[in-house]
């Protein structure tokens, strides 16, 4: 049996395997199940957009420096707007964490989907912290010098110095928007390959149970329910 | 220079409760997101047609 030229190549082989873990209509979709028309799945996609906010506001900073952004006015807008994206990314993160919780968004094979948002959480944190120490402001020293003492009392103040601009700085502007977006960027893969998570099937049984209750005048459909996220699906739901 | 809408050159106000002392300010926003989080839940969603894929 001869083996083919696409075999032998490693980009062949990988092209292959990601096409067959998302292919198009999964990595692009242009529908999806009836349950997600909820407000509690809007949270996602606004820390997604903060998230972007951050990084373009974050890169015009960093390309103008600390003299722009505190003593002109359109530095100092731009340095208000990277900061208060960064306080509606922490909002609506925590909000969707909380969603995701008690929907146990992890069911059906999407462990990997709730480990990868919980690391999101954890390395989003000291990317915050370090953008706070390098305001290139008192407020900023101060921050530096108190959690220099927490670092310590840690155990890990050898290797993470608060106090060490240069350091914080790099990471701040470098390292951790770098793991931020590459985990964030594996977090909605996954998402696009496993699928929204289904609500629980008690809902969907009350959902069932409830439209048996009502009166047969109005016609005995389930379709006939009002209002409300439908428990059943249309389109393209993957349990 | 315009002055602030809300003025900020005062001490915060905190909350205290055994260890955990928060400001005024973080409870405001902690209470914010609880609100968002049953709102979230709770509100209806616009559809567009009654048949929901979209």
């Amino acid at each position: 049996m001869s083996v083919s030229a696409e075999d032998r190549s490693w980009t062949g082989r990988v092209r292959r395997r990601a096409v067959a873990a998302l292919p198009p209509e999964k990595l692009l979709p242009d529908k999806q199940p009836s349950y997600v028309s909820s407000w509690i799945y809007v949270l996602g996609v606004v820390s997604l957009s903060c998230l972007v906010v951050v990084i373009a506001s974050g890169t015009i900073l960093a390309l103008k420096g600390p003299e722009w952004w505190h003593f002109t006015s359109v530095g100092h807008f731009f340095n208000s707007i990277h900061l208060w994206a960064v306080e509606l990314f922490f909002f609506s993160m925590v909000v969707h964490l909380w969603g995701k919780y008690w929907m146990a968004a992890w069911r059906g094979g999407r462990a990997r989907v709730w480990i990868t948002g919980a690391v999101t959480f954890l390395v989003a944190i000291p990317c915050a912290l370090t953008g706070y120490v390098s305001q290139q402001n008192f407020d900023a020293q101060w921050i530096s010098t108190q959690a220099k003492d927490a670092m310590n009392a840690a155990g890990i103040g050898a290797f993470f110095n608060l106090m060490n601009f240069g350091q914080m700085y790099s990471y701040h502007v470098l390292l951790l928007p770098v793991l931020v977006v590459l985990i964030v960027s594996a977090h909605v893969l996954l998402v696009r390959r496993h699928g929204v998570v289904p609500p629980f099937e008690l809902d969907e049984k009350l959902a069932l149970a409830r439209a048996g209750m009502v009166p047969e005048a109005g016609g005995g459909s389930a379709a006939a329910e009002p209002e409300g996220p439908a428990p059943g699906v249309d389109g393209d739901a993957q349990p | 220079m315009l002055a602030a809408v809300f003025n900020l050159n005062h001490h915060a106000s905190y909350v205290h409760w055994h260890s955990i002392s928060l400001s005024v300010s973080n409870v405001l926003v902690i209470a914010a997101m609880f609100v968002v989080f049953f709102a979230a839940i709770l509100l209806p969603f616009p559809r567009g047609s009654r048949k929901g894929s979209s």
